[in-house]
This record gives structure tokens, sequence and C-alpha cells, in this order.
């Protein structure tokens, strides 16, 4: 080979490099982390990367060079050189990746074992057995155990996320709520298909499989609210199945949850049911996540607005309690115009009586 | 070691060829195999599955007797049947199991005289291997046209054109045609058409299981586009068709369970065709070790397909069962377990991958050799990579599963290993690299699609390093990053060494000429298109886009509306390729026998090839690369002539 083209070569891929370099760096590829994990992610991130860029510089090089300079005229009949092979390149170009990609194999496995660490499980094999899925498991609290994280019990459901917390009073929620700087294990459930939990700036995913209880661990760093994404396929409501992530002051925290569990716990306990239960009910089984309905605060746009049950009611030409009862329990039986059929869990026809009808005096009562 | 040659009659069967038999009149054309007789079997298999459901129905007092989607179930594999009886599928094995004569082979069912000849049970490999690309690229524009719909709808946040069942089913059916109606097929197709010219036999091993195999694949896709028109819609949880959800999804899940069934069955009959066809057939002296690459990817490919696909015909039926017979699989309230469902699906669908990009792999290599006039760079390693591929191809199917439950131990070794293929591939590319080295590049059509192929799919193999690693994957997984990283695959892999492969092998296919301008044109707007295209997703999926979504959140909407107006434009690229196929087709310019000055044997025959390809055995006496070798040749003619054959194309 010429020095001139080694030159030729060097300085392509120099430029390849730095215009990809460029493209890394100039556009803001990864959402701000809100996690510690997320931090963690972000370094395998660059680092591969880094590599990525190497590699891509080389290939690119080569082939522009290859292009520019060994294009044959038209009337060119000649071949090239008969090279068969160079054992000592084909050495090099499988010792060096094979180099590479065991370096990413070791960042990304330290980082997993990291990513998923409890502080009361320091080694990795704790870790690991804190992080396996059971199978029929149920979601436990932590305790009094001090050194064992925050659980939060994640239900996942056609088309809607309900967040509970074992350690505070199994208070509940359709949207996460989280104290920065301490370290959560969500334990995931599905009741119906399987659904994905993700929230972008936490940079953690899990799916949610029914008759499994999957875990995840996170640890906000940053205040903010974040969106939380179900990323698995799970039917017509998909795309909807959104809710939020709020991460907030330890003491912000704690009064929040005194908040959302008064009513929950009424409603759980005996076959009688008081209907001031009625709101907590609306929150435990995650309507607000969905539907507007100002006597409990909710303003979900997923689904129709429910400060205006009776007029629906009236469209559908039922008296409005039937209408409502039907509503909760057969979702599709009728559809206000503009929404769709199958959007609404069924799940709730399996509500015990008492609840139900609570739920059906609160939304009708409040009218 | 010399392949031995079966059946190898080329210069009695030319010489005594007959002309096709006189048609039945009357009666008998109802009798006679053909679109008539089908025309009636199928009404006919009808019936009888319908009466099959009533009379079981009937006997068991099950209420209501009539019932349509039991009904529709149980047609989904009669009717096909009939079909395939009635156009005359089954007529030799129907005759040798009940014991009637058996008509010997009189080759009547070789070449094609004129169009219709295309459109009848044809056991002749090269009509077969047009068959199935002009099939497969029916399928391709079908499923394209799909694909615009979705991003007609998702060039805007919130719900403008169909509502979220119709989207579901647009990017589940638009998956499930261009993985198993276009990228597998179309694959088959032209190895269909050039092994058996390559290695100099006359034939593929099988004519009649391949004419079968190829008679499946209409049926699997008229299966998966009308399920469009079932109660319910189509098919929407996927092509992946995870359960649960699948299991209780409207009826056109069915058209997608039965749909891959076909079609998994026409690909591993062409595997079985191709494995004895390229150990048993081979012309003499063609060692395993003088096969052109292409030979080899079609081998590789055909043992995962053999090994790989009833994996996803069991995954179906499973699925399948749970609806229908209420089975308990992945019910996981009767102790179902859900995972098992992926397990099983994606041992195929990983491997599935290797399916669609190994060939790609092998004409790559035909073709960059060739029009870089220099031998293969490192042509054993090229071999071994690819058997390589295969046997690592097995071991990673759990990287598809790193957020979905399973064991967590599972997750690191399923990292090293998809990390690991990296190698095997990583030798392919920097061995076609160096081909190029100091070679004659000649940038015709096939080159730039070669090139093309060879640099996009650096960019999807490294965009797979990201997936591979955990806890990237962990972020990215269910996102656009997936979708961005299977498109650089399979579209800047697998269709850009279709393409490469289709313009190639044109002249030889049609004895004509392609138009090289409009050839060129379709490459470049191709290119830019594609990468317009599929780009920016990657950014998408990073900051927070899941895939499958009809509404998505607003702050990625300007960068939505971008990539569908670059998708139109790759679509409309779509135009110039049909139009420069179709019109070169008929009017382009006579190919001469060789236009490349290839080694390989397909090209020292006349274009396109004599009906039994060879009249006479070819012996191969050495390499196939041996460009720029003083004298070097691959396969030598009795007397060192190429003779030419009688024009059989229309």
């Amino acid at each position: 080979m010429r020095r001139g083209s080694i030159v030729q070569l060097v300085v392509l891929g120099v430029l390849f490099g730095a215009g990809a370099a460029a493209v890394a760096l100039l556009i803001p590829w990864l959402p701000d982390p809100a996690s510690e994990q997320a931090d963690r992610i972000d370094f395998v991130f660059w680092f591969v990367t880094a590599i990525c860029i190497a590699i891509f510089a080389l290939v690119a090089a080569v082939i522009v060079y290859a292009v520019f300079n060994f294009r044959a005229r038209p009337d060119d009949d000649e071949d090239g050189p008969p090279v068969h092979g160079n054992t000592g390149l084909e050495i090099v170009w499988t010792a060096v990746p094979a180099a590479l990609v065991t370096a990413i194999a070791i960042v990304s496995a330290v980082v997993l074992a990291k990513n998923e660490q409890l502080p009361s499980a320091p080694s990795a094999s704790a870790a690991r057995s804190a992080q396996k899925s059971t199978v029929n498991g149920l979601c436990k609290s932590k305790g009094n155990d001090p050194l064992k994280p925050l659980v939060v019990c994640v239900t996942a459901q056609q088309f809607a996320w309900l967040f509970k917390y074992p350690d505070y009073g199994n208070a509940t929620s359709s949207t996460l709520r989280l104290p920065i700087h301490t370290t959560v294990q969500l334990q995931l459930q599905a009741l119906d298909v399987i659904h994905s939990f993700w929230v972008p700036q936490f940079g953690q995913k899990q799916d949610a499989v029914p008759g499994l209880l999957t875990k995840l661990v996170i640890t906000p760093k940053r205040l903010g609210t974040f969106p939380v994404i179900c990323t698995e396929l799970c039917g017509l409501g998909h795309a909807l199945m959104r809710s939020e992530a709020i991460v907030m002051d330890e003491n912000k925290f704690v009064s929040w949850t005194k908040s959302q569990q008064g009513g929950a716990t009424g409603a759980t306990g005996g076959g009688g049911v008081a209907p001031q239960a009625g709101k907590a009910l609306f929150i435990s089984n995650g309507c607000d996540g969905c539907h507007t309905f100002k006597p409990a605060g909710a303003e979900g746009t997923v689904g129709p607005d429910l400060d205006k049950l009776a007029d629906f009611a009236r469209q559908a030409g039922q008296p409005l309690e039937p209408f409502i009862r039907e509503s909760i329990v057969n979702p599709d039986a009728y559809v206000e115009p503009g929404y769709q059929k199958g959007v609404m869990p069924g799940t709730f026809a399996s509500l015990p009586q008492a609840q139900l009808e609570a739920l059906v005096k609160y939304l009708e009562g409040s009218k | 070691m010399s392949g031995a040659v079966i059946g190898f009659h080329a210069d009695e069967a030319q010489a005594e060829h007959p002309p096709p038999a006189a048609p039945p009149h009357g009666f008998h054309r109802l009798l006679a195999p053909g679109w008539l007789r089908a025309a009636w079997f199928v009404p006919l298999f009808f019936g009888i599955g319908a009466g099959l459901v009533v009379l079981i129905r009937w006997l068991e007092g099950w209420h209501p007797i009539w019932n349509g989607s039991v009904i529709t179930t149980v047609e989904l594999t009669t009717v096909p049947l009939g079909f395939l009886a009635g156009i005359g599928g089954f007529d030799y094995w129907v005759r040798y199991a009940t014991g009637a004569p058996t008509q010997a082979e009189d080759h009547s069912g070789h070449g094609a005289r004129s169009w219709r000849d295309y459109f009848r049970i044809n056991t002749d490999h090269k009509v077969i291997g047009i068959q199935y690309l002009v099939t497969t690229i029916v399928f391709f524009v079908i499923a394209g046209l799909l694909a615009m719909f979705m991003r007609a709808e998702l060039a805007r946040p919130g719900m403008q054109f169909v509502d979220n069942q119709t989207f579901n089913g647009l990017f589940s059916v638009h998956a499930a045609l261009m993985i198993f109606l276009f990228v597998i097929p179309a694959f088959a197709g032209i190895g269909n058409y050039v092994i058996p010219l390559m290695i100099g036999a006359p034939d593929m091993a099988f004519p009649r299981l391949n004419a079968l195999s190829f008679w499946l694949l209409p049926i699997a896709g008229i299966m998966m586009v009308s399920s469009f028109l079932v109660p319910g819609g189509a098919f929407a949880a996927g092509w992946t068709g995870y359960a649960p959800l699948s299991v209780h999804q409207p009826l056109g899940t069915v058209f997608f369970n039965m749909g891959v069934q076909w079609a998994g069955a026409s690909s591993i009959m062409t595997a079985l065709n191709f494995l004895v066809t390229i150990i048993t057939m081979r012309a003499p002296g063609m060692t395993f070790w003088r096969m052109p690459l292409l030979v080899w990817a079609n081998f590789t490919t055909s043992l995962l397909v053999v090994i790989a696909t009833p994996f996803i015909a069991g995954s179906q039926f499973f699925v399948m069962f749970d609806r229908v017979m209420h089975t308990h699989f992945f019910d996981f309230t009767a102790g179902g377990y859900p995972l098992g469902y992926q397990h099983i699906f994606w041992f195929y669908s990983h491997p599935a991958v290797y399916i669609m990009m190994l060939p790609g792999f092998g004409i790559a290599s035909e073709v960059i050799s060739v029009m870089a006039r220099k031998p293969i760079f490192g042509y054993r390693l090229m071999a071994l990579s690819l058997m390589a591929i295969l046997v690592l191809g097995f071991s990673v199917w759990a990287h598809h599963m790193f957020v979905a439950g399973m064991a967590p131990w599972l997750r690191v070794p399923m990292m090293v290993t998809s990390l690991v293929i990296a190698v095997p591939t990583g030798i392919k590319v920097f061995s076609w690299l160096a081909t190029l080295w100091e070679g004659r590049i000649h940038f015709e059509t096939p080159m730039l699609f070669a090139l093309g192929f060879v640099s996009m799919f650096v960019i999807g193999g490294l965009s797979g390093i990201y997936l591979a690693a955990v806890p990237i994957d962990i972020h990215t997984s269910d996102t656009y990053f997936v979708v961005a990283h299977i498109h650089y695959v399979l579209f800047g892999g697998s269709l850009f060494t279709i393409f490469a492969g289709i313009y190639f092998w044109f002249p030889k296919m049609t004895g004509r000429m392609y138009n090289e301008a409009l050839g060129k044109l379709h490459f470049w707007l191709t290119f830019v298109g594609f990468n317009l295209t599929f780009f920016p997703m990657h950014y998408l999926g990073i900051q927070g886009m899941p895939r499958r979504v009809a509404d998505y959140a607003p702050r990625f909407a300007d960068l939505n509306l971008f990539i569908s107006i670059a998708s139109f434009g790759l679509g409309a690229s779509t135009v110039v390729f049909l139009y420069n196929m179709i019109t070169s087709w008929r009017f382009g310019a006579k190919a001469p026998a060789n236009p490349w000055r290839s080694l390989t044997l397909e090209w020292q025959v006349s274009s396109p090839p004599p009906v039994f390809n060879f009249d006479e055995v070819p012996q191969v006496v050495g390499n196939p690369y041996e460009y720029g070798v003083p004298g070097a040749r691959h396969g030598v003619f009795n007397g060192d002539r190429v003779t030419e054959g009688e024009e059989v194309h229309a």
C-alpha cells in the first residue's frame, strides 16, 4: 500500500469518526436521567457508542476510499489482483472484535448487577434473587426492616396502572409517587395480558406478566413528573395506557400517602361499605387514571368525562342508576360517541357486590 | 469428492422433449388438474369442512350447530387443501398412495412457453423461481402500502384515519407479510432459480415438492390479507402474537395462526429440497469447498429453516388450541405459563432473522466479487462464518426477553452469545471490504445495492450491539429504537440484497437487460429515503416513544411528520423499480449469456438457460471466484464450448 493512500484513508477515517461523534454529541439522544440506574445505563450507552463510532468510521472510510480509488473505467476489462486472503489480517479482524464485545459484555454485566442491587443485598447473588420473578407470588411489604427497600405493588390491567404502598397502610393511587433518593422495589402483577412498565427518565423497564410477580429497582435522584408508559402491546388501548411518575420530597411523600389511605382501608373491610368509601373505591380501582370526575379530583382524559354521566344516560335512553352499573360491569354495552369499544377493562365485572353498589351510589349521588 | 448426479438425462430429455399434450376436451377438462378443477374442488372441500363441523357438533349436541367462527377455523385447512388438490398439487402422490398406475415423468411440466405456464403446477425450478419472485413482490407491495397507511396515521399525534384495532392490524399484517410472504420466500425464489444452475444440476431434487411448496405461498398470503375482512378485523397482536393477548383477540388471529402454518410448511419443504439438491446433485468436481458462497448460504439457511420452523408452527398451534379447544397452555389461572409462548416463539424467530439474512450474505458475496473483479477475500472463513452464525443463532433467542420476567440468570449468558455473533458477522463485513480493496469496481445497479447493503447492515449490526447489552436493552426494548434496528437489518440488509439479486440475475432469468439508469435512480431514491425514514427512529425510541402505538406524545410530532413524509418518498421509489422490471422484461435489450463476465456456472449457459439447464454435464475444475488469475476456469464443458440452448422464454 502506498503511503499516500494510507494518509488518505486515515483522513477519511478521522472525518467519518468526527462526523459520527458530532451526531452522537450534538443531538441530545438520552432523556435527562432521573434515577441512579439511568446514570449507569447512560455510561454503558456511551461506552458502546465510542466503540461503534470507531468501527463505523473504519468501515465507512474503507468503502468511500474504495469507491473513489478503485472505480473501473467503463471500457476497463481488466481484473483486480488475485488476492485470496491474508491469514494475519483475518486473525486480527476476528480477535479485535472478540475483545471489544468481551469488554462490552463485562461492562454490561457489572452495570446490570449494580442496577438490581437493593440496600440490604450488597452481593450480586442476593441482588439476583431479589430480582427473580416468582410464580403466583404476592406483593409483600418490607415490614419493619429499615434495611429493606420501599415496596410499591404495581397492578397492570387493560388499560390502566394501579400503584399500592403496603408499607404505608395500603395507600393506593393511579399515579406513581416516589420519595427522592430512596431505593424502591416495584413488584409488578398483571391481571389480564402482558404489560410493560417504563419510565424513560428512570431507564428501567419490566414486563408485568399474568401469574408472575416481577420486580424492578429504581432509585430516583431528581424531582419532577415523568411519563409512565406501557411498552408491551396489550390490546386496543395500548397507546393510551399512560400514567405519571412523580418524584417528591420525603416529607411531602409521607403526607401524600396519608391522604391516599383513609378511605381505601375502610373500603376493603367487611361486607357493608360506608357510602363515603365511594371516593376511595374510585381511586383504588384506578378510575381516575382515565376519567375526569370533579368530586374525586380526577382529571383523566382517556375515557368519557364522568361529570356528564346524566347526559350520557339520557343519550343511551336509560335511567341513571342502571346505566352506571351496566357501564362498569359491561362497558361495551353502550359506548359514548367519540370513544372506542374494548378500551375500558372488563375486569370490574368481578368487583364485590357491596363495592360495586357503593361505587354506583357515589357516581350517581355526586351529580 | 464429486457430487453424485441423480437422474441427469439432459441430452436424452432435450432430444425427446415432448410438446405439451393436447389439452383435454369437454368433460375431461373438469377432471384434469388446473384452475377449472380447482374452481369446483374449492366449494367441494368447503362443503366437506362445514359438513364435518356440523356433523360433529350435531353428534355431540353442541349448540348452535352452525357456528361461523368454528367453521371458518376448519375451512382455513380444508379450502386450501381443495385448491391445491384442484390445481393438481397432489395428483402424483394420490395415484401412488391409492395404488393407481403413476404417470411416468414426461417432463411436460417443465419450462414455460406462454404466460399461462406460470399459472399452473410447474415442476421447472426456473419457472418456480420466477413464480416465487413475482408473488413475493406482489405481497411486498401490499405490505408496503399497509406501512404507508400506518405512516399516514402517525404523521400527527392523536387519531386521524383509523381506529386503534385497525392500526394494530396494520402493523401486524405489515410485519407478517414482509417476513413470511416477502423476505423469506423471495430468497427462496432467487435460490430456486439460481442454486441448481450454480451447482450444475438440471433441476431441484424434488420438482413436484418444489411446485407444491410454491403454491402454499399465495394461500398463506391471501389468508393473512383477507383477515381484514372478517368480523373484528385483522390479527392485531403484532406479528409476534404474544399470548395471552393473542388468545383473546377477534377471529382474525386464527388467520395468522394458520397462515403461518402454510407459509412455514412451504419454507420447510423448500429447505429440504435445497439440502438434498446441494448435497446430492452437484456437478462432477463441485466439492463443498468449490461451491459459490450463495450455495453455502442457502445450505446453512436451509438447515436453520428445517430445525427452527417447527417451533413457530408449534407456538401458533398452542395459541389456536387455547382459543379453539380451550386448552390452557398460556392461561395462568389454570396453571398455564405465558412466558412459555415467548421462549418457543423466539426459538424460531431469532434464527428466522438469520434465515432472512444469510442468503443476502450469499448474494452480496457473488455480486461484490464479480463486480470488483477480484476473488472473494478469505473464501473458507466466509463459509465457516456462515456455519458459526448457524450454530450461534440457536443460542441467543432469549435476548428478545431481557425485560420479559424470565429467569434472571439467563440474561448474561444470552447477552454473551448475542455479542459473540458480531464476530463472524464482522468477519464477513471486513472480508467484503478487503474484496473491494484494489479491485476494479464496476458500479452497476446490483453493485450499488450490494454496497448499500454493506454500509446499512453495519449500522444495523452496531445498533444490534446496543440491544445485546442488557442495560441498554432494558431501556430501549419495545421502543422505536427496536423499530429502527429491525428495519436497518431487514430493509437495509435483506431487502437491499434481494434488490441486488434481482437486478444481478434479471438478465439470466428473463433473457433481457434491465434499464441501468432507472436501476440507479431506484437505488439512490431507496438509499436516501430509507435513511431519512428509519434513522430518526433511533432517537424517538431512546427518548421515550414506544412501538406499536397509533397515538404518541405531542413532543414527538415534528419528527414523526418528517418520518412520514420521508417514508412516502421511500414508497414511491418502489414505483421506479416496478416500472423498470415490467418494461424491461417486455421490451428490454436482449441479454448476452454472461453480461457480468462471471465465472460461476449459471452464466456459462444461455440467457435464459435451456429447459434442462445444461445440454451437457459441466465439469468443475476450480474455485468460483478466480478473477485475475490467468487462465482460471470454474467449470468446463465437453470440448470447452458454451452451447446455446433453445429459447424457451415467451
